[in-house]
């Protein structure tokens, strides 16, 4: 193999070749190729400790090369010194930190615990699934690579996968499966669980003639790859699950933890190497975006897939920011230590607030449009340059953020604006191509599921910029975005204003607004323009209601409450929110009831011409119910 | 005393401090005894009041004021001066018909 093209479908350390990389190459042969990869990682402290530190190491390993280095600390908000350890093998990481935490406690440590495909990503541009020229030499050590694409490229060719799916015909928490369903190029095998020497001759039969890249399973990380597993160790049957010989699985064990107020349940994982599995019942979004939006995610994240298919959106957020801190010379700390800056209460009340939520006008209104900012938090973080080390108390050397005590300085880009530009723009792109297909387009559904991934990245990184533990998360930032929002939305409340429209209601980053002569979606256009010249924010339309009713409190129906009402679309689409319809402890007899008066009242122009057909439709149903 | 937003530290998860609504639930709250003590016809009054107070919960919030009940006291004022505003236009445009 001199030179091929073809795609990365796993990366691993290995304690002997470095990086070991599976490829799938345009000619459908799978490569296994190895490369020595050294990694870098950084002591900080004062001058004398890493004097000391460098003493020690040349003294004791001298194969580490202790050299020293300036790199960006976004926590101090200068280039500090420090000294960079390169490793030839990066599985010796943990243990030479180690060593060196416990000779020297006062240092801090950064770039220690990446993940080594991000580190792969940042060196030579190319990541999990990115379709790659490569070249090797005749023992299949890797000799060069380079990426032919961008992960932020719409139009990518996508990797063409070999799978093999097995699911057991119940799911095994609730009845004991009697069979297991197999699948491969639409053939299906059905192996008995009576008979194992008999199920697991046919499955070894299968992964060795078709050599699957990917195990597609149901239940597969917490029932059946651990039951064939132990079946085939028991019955003396190499399967063959991983492709890497002489690896076994890795299976990581499940955990169980406390977040936000809940206990959450993580199952066990099952990995193999040189072969993907990915459990559909134990990934991540499996029901919101399916393999596209998992592919899209280890492609954007740099992840390996069995990783990304199982983490949360956080996990990946965090990836996509180190990949580009290890681009820009920027540290990544290893265990942060930060102090919020000092507030007064006065400034504590201002700034501890989240997005505006406005009481709406109660009743029916018509010829309300509703207009919503574009991924407004990420939105804000990428034009207003937030990051944690653009954040300063010197409000001379910055623009002074909306009602706050502190303020950006605009001189450079942030890091986490860096980070998340590429995402956000190819989501808006992604919505604009949406947006013109037909509604009966065949690529509606994969650029939607796509789209999906990249909004669940989007919508976590706002809250990673806020979380003590984040890697560049920091409170001033996470503030200040959200003293960002509350001035766009008035800001928007003000063009609407100006231009005679009439706010009906407004929430975080929506607005419901009446003017009597809105009809068309060009009609609506003058605002947009407007309240995006007054915040440089994106904004479009969501639709037209032909009419929409905002619904008082249960408890009381003078009073108002945000986000709860009905309506329909001109074009017909009804759209509910916060009505029992939409809530999970209504009886579906409610809300079925419910969601039929609407339609009900939907066809009509005016409602009120509905109302005795829906009154008898209610008369019927509680009677139904008698 | 009333509650005010340090007296209701604590409790609310994931915030340090607690929202509009809640300090304006819980002052409504701590005034129940006078409601109770009130005519029925005053009682409807006293409720009307609140539910002024509640429709201009997020200006409220954004005013970020270190004692919340007094702006919502002037949420209250701002919406009986609508109604005079409202019942003043009224009176103005009956005279000018009749005039």
């Amino acid at each position: 193999m001199p030179e091929v093209e073809g795609w990365i479908l796993d990366i691993f350390e290995d304690p002997k070749d470095g990086l070991v990389l599976y490829i799938v190459a345009q000619d459908h042969q799978r490569y296994r190729l190895t490369t020595p990869f050294p990694i870098t990682f950084y002591a900080l402290g004062n001058n004398s400790e890493l004097r000391s530190l460098w003493v020690y190491l040349r003294h004791s390993h001298p194969d580490l090369h202790p050299a020293k280095a300036t790199r960006l600390d976004v926590i101090a908000q200068r280039q500090v010194p420090a000294l960079a350890i390169t490793l030839p093998h990066s599985t010796e990481i943990r243990a030479i930190v180690n060593q060196i935490e416990n000779r020297y406690p006062a240092l801090n440590f950064a770039d220690v615990d990446l993940p080594i495909t991000v580190r792969f990503a940042a060196a030579t541009g190319a990541y999990p699934l990115a379709l790659c020229q490569i070249e090797s030499d005749d023992q299949d050590r890797l000799i060069h690579i380079r990426p032919l694409e961008s992960p932020w490229l719409i139009d990518h060719k996508s990797i063409p996968l070999e799978t093999l799916f097995i699911a057991p015909n119940v799911d095994p928490q609730h009845k004991k499966p009697h069979y297991i369903h197999a699948t491969i190029h639409h053939r299906g095998y059905r192996l008995g669980l009576s008979d194992w020497t008999e199920a697991l001759a046919i499955l070894r039969r299968i992964i060795h003639r078709f050599n699957p890249d990917l195990i597609l399973t149901s239940w597969g990380d917490t029932w059946l790859l651990p039951l064939l597993i132990e079946k085939s160790r028991e019955y003396n049957v190499d399967l063959g699950l991983c492709r890497e010989t002489g690896r076994n699985v890795n299976i990581i064990p499940e955990r169980t933890y406390f977040s936000y107020g809940q206990i959450v349940h993580r199952g066990q994982q099952v990995h193999l190497y040189g072969r993907i599995h990915i459990d559909q019942k134990n990934a991540m979004l499996w029901k919101d975006y399916g393999l596209e939006g998992t592919l899209e995610t280890c492609r954007v994240t740099a992840l390996p897939l069995q990783t990304s298919s199982r983490v949360s959106p956080g996990t990946g957020i965090s990836a996509i920011e180190m990949q580009t801190a290890l681009r820009e010379g920027v540290f990544i700390p290893y265990q942060k230590q930060q102090a919020e800056i000092f507030k007064s209460v006065r400034g504590l009340f201002t700034a501890d607030q989240g997005g505006m939520i406005y009481q709406p006008l109660i009743g029916l209104h018509r010829n309300v449009a509703m207009i919503d900012y574009f991924s407004m938090y990420p939105a804000i973080m990428v034009y207003y340059n937030i990051s944690p080390e653009t954040i300063t108390t010197n409000v001379k050397h910055g623009d002074l953020v909306p009602t706050l005590d502190f303020a950006i300085n605009n001189s450079v880009e942030g890091l986490v604006p860096k980070a998340l530009r590429p995402l956000l723009k190819k989501r808006i792109e992604l919505k604009k191509r949406l947006a013109g297909f037909s509604a009966w387009s065949p690529e509606i559904d994969p650029y939607t599921r796509t789209a999906s991934a990249l909004k669940w990245l989007l919508v976590v990184c706002f809250g990673y910029l806020g979380y003590k533990n984040a890697r560049f998360g920091r409170i001033e930032a996470h503030q200040a975005v959200t003293a960002y929002s509350r001035e766009a939305l008035l800001l928007a409340k003000e063009a609407a204003k100006d231009l005679g429209y009439q706010v009906i209601h407004m929430y975080v980053d929506g607005l419901w607004v009446h003017h009597p002569e809105i009809t068309n979606p060009n009609d609506i256009d003058p605002l947009l323009v407007e309240i995006q010249k007054r915040t440089g924010l994106p904004i479009a339309l969501d639709g037209i209601f032909k009419w929409v009713v905002f619904v008082g409190s249960r408890g009381n129906r003078s009073r108002p409450v945000a986000n709860r009402y009905f309506g329909v679309f001109q074009n017909g689409k009804i759209k509910v929110r916060g009505i029992d319809a939409r809530r999970h402890d209504c009886t579906p007899f409610v809300g079925q009831s419910q969601l039929k008066i609407i339609k009900l009242l939907a066809k009509r122009d005016d409602p009120a011409d509905a109302l005795p057909e829906a009154v008898e439709y209610l008369r019927y149903r509680i009677e139904a119910l008698q | 005393m009333l509650p005010s937003a340090i007296a209701l530290l604590g409790g609310a998860m994931g915030r340090t401090l607690p929202s509009a609504t809640q300090i304006l639930q819980q002052n409504e709250e701590a005034l129940s005894r006078f409601r109770r003590a009130l005519r029925r016809s005053d009682q409807q009054a006293f409720d009307d009041l609140f539910t002024a107070a509640h429709q201009h919960i997020a200006e409220a919030a954004y005013a970020s004021h270190l004692m919340p009940f007094e702006v919502s006291l002037l949420c209250m004022l701002l919406e009986e001066h609508k109604t005079v505003m409202r019942l003043q236009d009224e009176i103005s445009s009956l005279k000018s018909k009749n005039a």
